[in-house]
């Protein structure tokens, strides 16, 4: 079924990529096939996380990388009603409606013959506690293992050579089951194509700060989480490069729309159909920035693999204290002139919820209007559209009698 | 920081008391006691566990101040970001968060004793009192004396004439993690001369024997409504429970803060740094020990480590013909009416299996 829908998904790309050649359709496709890829029969499948796992590792070695989070949580997206069929199945066998959609649903496609094969199942232990653990329930169903790439709350030599110890480890995991040794080569080429792709990112996170936004906010957003599978590849350059291009040609032509207010997106932007976007454009609102989007990583050194990898996972802002995040949102609220900052809260996304506090003091402190918006990823039982209309639409009266 | 007697408190199991006590201080085993957790809701989303929302609620209401300082482990999401409130919205002197593993490997085991050695200068220092091998040392040896007393009743309750109510060991060990832990030391010695002499007294038992598995519990509520409805807690495998009691530290062989980060990362584990698999495989052994006849799971609600856990070792005690019955619980225990419907029916079950 899985497998179906996105051979559907990469073939109606392909066509609007024919009509229309834009360099986010190309992720997709690439995003979509890989998934494909995780299905052939001599592949060897490498379950992960594209968000949270330094994947310029996992370029080094010739296997199918697999992320069961996005590859299941974009059913929501075409087909909400069986996506909540699909999360009852798991809740049937006790995975409480506490846990979050996302796993949910991908235990639920597991119990249902859905996935891939697993050679190896790796995850880490950034962002939350309930990713590394639905990845140990995953791993029994293929009694394979599960290991977990622990990242510790604070960056110093000791934390750095623990993740870099566990990294190299992996590594050894993934020469067994890719059945090749690693090329230290090869690695070295693959953190180098990280860079480039991170200054071709760079740019594409300058163009943003630019009036009016060019591109689109919650593709922005998915994409910061999802892009990540490509590191370590030469296209990712070439595609981040494209999008500035994009921007730039838009921007240069005239032809974008006017914005009333700028507007930093925090935590996730749920995969489910909702009004948000409609709302925003009715009203001149852009997503300008969210927190994950952001550059929150140190350029990798080549030489020195290993130590750049960890401190790519010990920087991510849902790493370590509050005030790493909080720092991060400050930046971006100063380079990107924003006007309101939202946080989505799906309701077992505990570790990002859990700030918002702490942010709503920062925000105060600066007269920026702020608004946390529950609702859920991909649990359309747990979304009502009145609502989110209704916040959102009280949230831009805010914002204007704030300008 | 006060020099003499102060008091540290901290949350979860993974933080070694031994530290604590060899700066001179004493360790505090922080528990919720406000009534609601209204307070907290204005800091903390209300999706956290109830056991968080509830310490912040008692906090907030100055139920810290008698504390000279608290340590956090990155024990799970919930426990971080209550770090982060606590630090700017409680304001405890001393507020450390001590970097735990995930993992238990020897990578982990090394990376553990890096940080407990922080720990341990960072303490030094706001205790007014360094931290030596030797102070650590008597640290290890004492807390372990106090740990073999209390293995040595959990020893007697495998027997099948069960010495001690299962509530009123589980009161007794909710003590030690109080401020006297003197007092508590010697109820426990008496305890365990009276349950020599009572266990050769008491007839034998037909009660089914339940074993509690779960997080954190600091009331006895659960075990008095199993008691209350005809059956006996011989073990809780408990944060508070078992899990504290029976954790040994082998402070002879290795370098003392290798010591203590092999004891406290290895058996028994809670859900947070063991696979499921391996969570019921620990179970299961203690059902062979203590013969037990049912197993109670229990979780906080909203505790990600456990709930994950729940369908996968329901199943696996299932599949060995182990009954289990899973009951979330608010910390509190304000759903005890139903609580005991439902522990009344399971034990109705584990009656009928004994016939």
């Amino acid at each position: 079924m899985l497998k179906k829908f996105y051979e559907d998904m990469t073939r109606a790309l392909e066509a609007q990529y024919e009509q229309k050649p834009r360099a986010f359709t190309k992720i997709n496709i690439q995003l979509f096939q890989s998934f494909i890829d995780a299905f052939k029969e001599d592949a060897r499948v490498v379950w992960t996380s594209y968000y949270s796992f330094p994947m310029e590792l996992l370029a080094a070695f010739d296997i199918a990388p697999f992320d069961f989070e996005i590859a299941t949580n974009l059913l929501p997206m075409m087909d909400p009603d069986g996506s909540v069929k699909i999360m009852s199945r798991a809740e049937e066998e006790g995975y409480s409606t506490d846990l979050c959609s996302f796993h949910r649903l991908a235990i639920g496609c597991q119990m249902l013959g859905y996935m891939p094969k697993a050679d190896l199942l790796l995850s880490s232990s950034f962002f939350c506690d309930g990713k590394a653990r639905t990845n140990q329930i995953l791993a029994h169903f293929y009694d394979k293992e599960s290991i977990t790439l622990d990242v510790p709350n604070r960056v110093d030599g000791n934390s750095i050579e623990y993740v870099a110890a566990q990294l190299k480890y992996i590594a050894r995991r993934l020469e067994e089951t890719a059945g090749h040794k690693l090329d230290p080569e090869r690695l070295r080429e693959s953190i180098a194509a990280s860079c480039r792709a991170r200054s071709a990112y760079g740019r594409l996170a300058d163009i943003q700060k630019e009036k009016p936004y060019s591109w689109n906010g919650s593709i922005a957003l998915n994409m910061s989480i999802f892009g990540n599978m490509l590191a370590g590849r030469p296209i990712q350059e070439r595609l981040y490069q494209d999008l500035v291009d994009e921007c730039r040609s838009k921007l240069d032509s005239g032809k974008v729309p006017p914005e009333k207010y700028r507007v930093l997106w925090l935590a996730w932007f749920p995969p489910q159909p909702t009004v948000i976007n409609e709302v925003f454009r009715k009203n001149g609102v852009n997503i300008v920035m969210g927190e994950l989007e952001r550059i929150f990583w140190d350029e990798m050194d080549e030489q020195r693999p290993w130590e750049s990898m960890a401190m790519w996972c010990l920087k991510n802002p849902y790493v370590g204290p509050a005030g790493q995040r909080l720092a991060g949102i400050e930046k971006i609220i100063e380079e990107y002139d924003i006007d309101g900052v939202i946080h989505f809260s799906t309701d077992a996304c505990r570790h990002s919820c859990a700030a918002h506090r702490l942010i709503a003091d920062v925000l105060q402190k600066r007269n920026v209007p702020f608004m946390v918006l529950e609702g859920d990823m991909s649990d359309k039982r747990k979304y009502s559209e009145d609502r989110t209309r209704f916040l959102l639409e009280s949230f831009i009266d805010l914002m204007a009698a704030r300008k | 920081m006060r020099k003499a007697a102060g008091k540290i408190g901290y949350f979860c199991s993974l933080v070694p008391e031994e530290i604590i006590v060899a700066a001179g201080m004493k360790p505090v085993r922080i528990r919720g006691e406000a009534e609601t957790t209204s307070d907290a809701d204005g800091y903390l989303y209300h999706n956290l566990c109830p056991y968080i929302k509830n310490v912040m609620s008692t906090a907030l209401e100055g139920g810290a101040r008698h504390l000279n300082g608290v340590v956090f482990a990155r024990s799970c999401d919930g426990m971080r970001r209550m770090y982060d409130a606590w630090k700017s919205y409680i304001g405890t002197g001393f507020v450390y968060m001590l970097d735990a593993p995930k993992n238990t490997d020897d990578r982990a085991v090394s990376y553990f004793a890096s940080q407990l050695k922080g720990f341990a200068q960072a303490l030094g220092i706001a205790s007014g009192k360094e931290i030596t091998p030797a102070s650590l040392s008597k640290a290890i040896q004492t807390t372990g004396k106090l740990r073999r007393s209390m293995q040595q009743i959990f020893s007697l309750q495998q027997s099948a004439l069960l010495p001690v109510e299962g509530s009123e060991l589980f009161k007794l060990g909710l003590s030690v993690f109080g401020d006297d832990r003197e007092t508590a030391s010697g109820k426990i010695d008496a305890l365990y001369q009276q349950a020599r002499t009572a266990r050769a007294k008491r007839s034998n038992s037909c009660k089914p024997r339940i074993l509690i598995s779960g997080n954190v519990m600091d009331r006895a509520d659960l075990f008095e409504i199993i008691e209350a409805a005809g059956a006996e807690v011989p073990a809780s495998d408990l944060c508070t429970g078992l899990r504290y009691f029976t954790r040994n530290v082998d402070g002879e062989k290795d370098d003392p803060y290798i010591a203590l980060a092999r004891a406290y990362l290895g058996e028994p584990h809670c859900s947070r740094t063991a696979s499921p698999v391996q969570r019921a495989q620990e179970i299961q052994k203690l059902v062979e020990t203590y013969s037990i006849d049912g197993v109670l799971l229990t979780s906080l609600k909203f505790c990600d480590q456990h709930l994950y856990d729940v369908p996968y070792i329901t199943k696996a005690l299932a599949d060995k013909n182990i009954p289990v019955l899973f009951l979330e619980n608010d910390y509190t225990f304000t759903n005890k009416g139903q609580m005991k419907v439902r522990v009344e029916a399971f034990i109705e079950v584990l009656n009928e299996r004994g016939n």
